[in-house]
This record gives structure tokens, sequence and C-alpha cells, in this order.
């Protein structure tokens, strides 16, 4: 089985699977190169869901998309959760999976979401002890994705394009690159999106996330953009997908994600058709 | 630095708004009593605080909507 982002020598372009827009994306398969099935959905599914799953795999590329392991922690991921992946991988037929550079637990206590972990050499050497546990009990090498943060994580040493950088290189993981977590990122701390997405690892990027969020306050003044998946994918996502086309020449694999305030399904599609459009004008580009 | 005790110390900042208050008003001592390390304490100190309450307040939604989410259909 190849990795979750090893296209078939193309840029393909795709949607997360969510129930709201089955209908949608069923209708326009012409138009979908892939969907990214989230792993959790299905951990207790039974065999009819099983054999469901499988058939949409016969219809579309599939990968599928962890979001509880907690790669990034000093603690080793539990086994039972492992297995609970591998598990999944086998019977759904799909091409691969993925997973976060983050930590969601600690001593027992669940956060719930996606938490950036102390950027260490402990939470490096953690991350790459558990990438390689993972890939050898799952059978594959996850894509591993950097997530968005709404605070500089506490005690870090390292910033996060080194710190991704160390991982992803450490392991020969592939890269899924979100790009509107990367944005969001920059403006929060104070980057310019485009110098930190060129010191991210895009030799070994495989694949692409595409979100949009909204602007929050909080306390002193603070305001932080905040990557909620429930709005459009804002024109600097799509430039930054454009520069990418430019520096990372390997075939790439393009997933918007949406998780709520569902549109249209015709608005996803020009929305992915914008993608298209940005990644092709960056291919053409001199790099 | 970074170890599994201060990873239990900010999941406990993320999901306890007593703890993070607590920690708000008195990093150090809080940090210190929690078990450590000098480094760790020191780091702490000068946490992003303002980036702490957002990032709580953050995850509080996430798992309200998580909870609210009704089982998925998985086919149509």
């Amino acid at each position: 089985m190849a990795g979750a982002g090893a296209a078939e020598g193309r840029d393909r372009f795709g949607l997360g699977w969510r129930p709201e827009l089955a209908a949608g994306i069923l209708a326009h398969l012409d138009r979908i190169d892939v969907i990214e099935v989230i792993a959790e959905d299905y951990f207790d599914a039974g065999r009819a869901d099983l054999r469901a799953l499988r058939t949409l795999a016969a219809q579309v590329s599939m990968v599928l998309h962890g979001t509880s392991l907690g790669l990034a922690s000093t603690t080793l991921v539990a086994p039972r959760r492992l297995d609970r992946l591998a598990r999944l991988v086998e019977a759904s037929d799909a091409e691969g999976w993925s997973e976060h550079l983050a930590f969601v637990r600690g001593g027992g206590i669940e956060i719930g979401h996606l938490a950036a972990p102390p950027r260490t050499e402990a939470s490096i050497e953690g991350a790459r002890r558990n990438i390689e546990r993972a890939s050898r009990i799952i059978g594959c090498t996850p894509l591993v994705e950097n997530i968005a943060t709404l605070v500089v994580p506490p005690a870090s040493r390292l910033d996060e394009a080194e710190w991704t950088h160390r991982i992803v290189c450490g392991t020969g993981a592939g890269l899924l690159l979100d790009l509107h977590n990367l944005y969001a990122n920059a403006v929060n701390f104070g980057d310019d999106p485009h110098t930190l997405l060129r010191r991210f690892p895009l030799e070994q990027v495989a694949a692409v996330h595409l979100a949009g969020g909204r602007w929050i306050d909080g306390p002193n003044g603070a305001r932080r953009l905040l990557d909620d998946h429930l709005h459009d994918v804002p024109p600097a996502v799509f430039e930054l997908l454009r520069e990418l086309g430019c520096l990372a020449p390997q075939p790439l694999t393009v997933i918007i994600e949406r998780d709520g305030r569902f549109p249209p399904i015709a608005r996803l599609l020009e929305q992915l058709d914008l993608a298209r459009t940005a990644l092709a004008a960056g291919r053409t580009s001199v790099r | 630095m970074s170890s599994p005790a201060l990873e239990e110390f900010l999941a406990r900042l993320y999901t306890d708004e007593a703890a993070l208050s607590a920690f708000l008003g008195a990093p150090t001592e809080t940090a210190r009593a929690a078990g450590l390390d000098h480094a760790e304490i020191s780091a702490l100190a000068g946490a992003d605080q303002a980036g702490l309450i957002m990032a709580a307040a953050s995850f509080r939604a996430k798992r309200k909507r998580r909870s609210r989410r009704h089982r998925l259909l998985r086919w149509i």
C-alpha cells in the first residue's frame, strides 16, 4: 500500500468526506479525484459500514485521516489505538493514512482536540518514536500534518518549521502540509506566510490541506486567526498553494476540509477549481 | 524539557478552567506544585497567557461541538 499522498504521477484534488457532503460528492465524482475519510468515524463501524466504505473506495481514491493518536507526544501512543487504526486501514481499502503532529492527551486527560506540544528535542524524539512504531504496526508510513495553534506552545525551544523539518526528515514520513494552518500560525505570531512556507521541508510534501477560518478576539487586545473549517478557503491560502506549486514539483494531493456551515456542493467544487488553477499557475512559474 | 509531566500540565490547563485561572494568577507556584522541573517552570512563567486563554476556550468549544454531533451518516 502506498502512502496517503502517493499520487499517480499527477496532482489530485478532493474533499474531506462528511455525511452532509456525501450526496454532493457522490454526484460529482467526475470532478473529485480523492476523498479523505476521518478514521475515528469508523473505529466502531460494523461490517455493513465497512463494506460501504470499501464500496466507496472502489469508486474514488480514498485516504484515512486520523485525529486522535497524538503522535507528537513524549508518551508512546497506546498499542490499542494503533491496532484499531491498523484494522481500519486493512478493512477499508484506503490507499494510506495521515495524522497530525500534535498531542491530544496528557496523564490521562483528554484535551479533545489537537494541541501543539512544546517544540523541543524531547517532542521530536517522541514523535519519531511514535511515527516509526505506528508505521510498523499499521504497515505503512503516515503523512504527518502541521497543526494550527492559538498559543505559542509553552516551553518551546525550536520554531515550527525547524521542529517539523527535524521530525519529517528523521522519519522519512511525507508531509501533509495544511496551508491554512501554516497561514494562521504565521499571521498569529508575526511571521510572513510565504517566508514560513519556504522554511518547511517542501521536498517531503505529498499532500495539502486547504480550509478557512475567522478572526477571534482574546484578552488584552489579542486577536488571532482561528482555523475553524467553517469558512471558504481565503485568497491568501490559494496564493500559498500557487507558490507551493512552484517550489514543490512532485505530484500533490490537495484536499479541501469543511466541517460545518456547509455550502452547496457547487461552491466547494468552485473552490476545488480555484485550487486547480492556483497549483497549475505555480507549476508553470519559473522556480 | 518537554516531558510527560509537562504535557499533563498543559492538558490540564486546556481542560480545567479553575486550573488555568490558578496558573494565570501564579504561574511559577502552580508549575512548581505540579512537580515540573526548573527549566519548565521558568519557561511557563513567560508563557503566552492570552494564547493559553484563547486555546483553552477553543478546545472547550470544540469538545462541546463534538458532544452534540450526531452519529455520522456513513452512507446514503
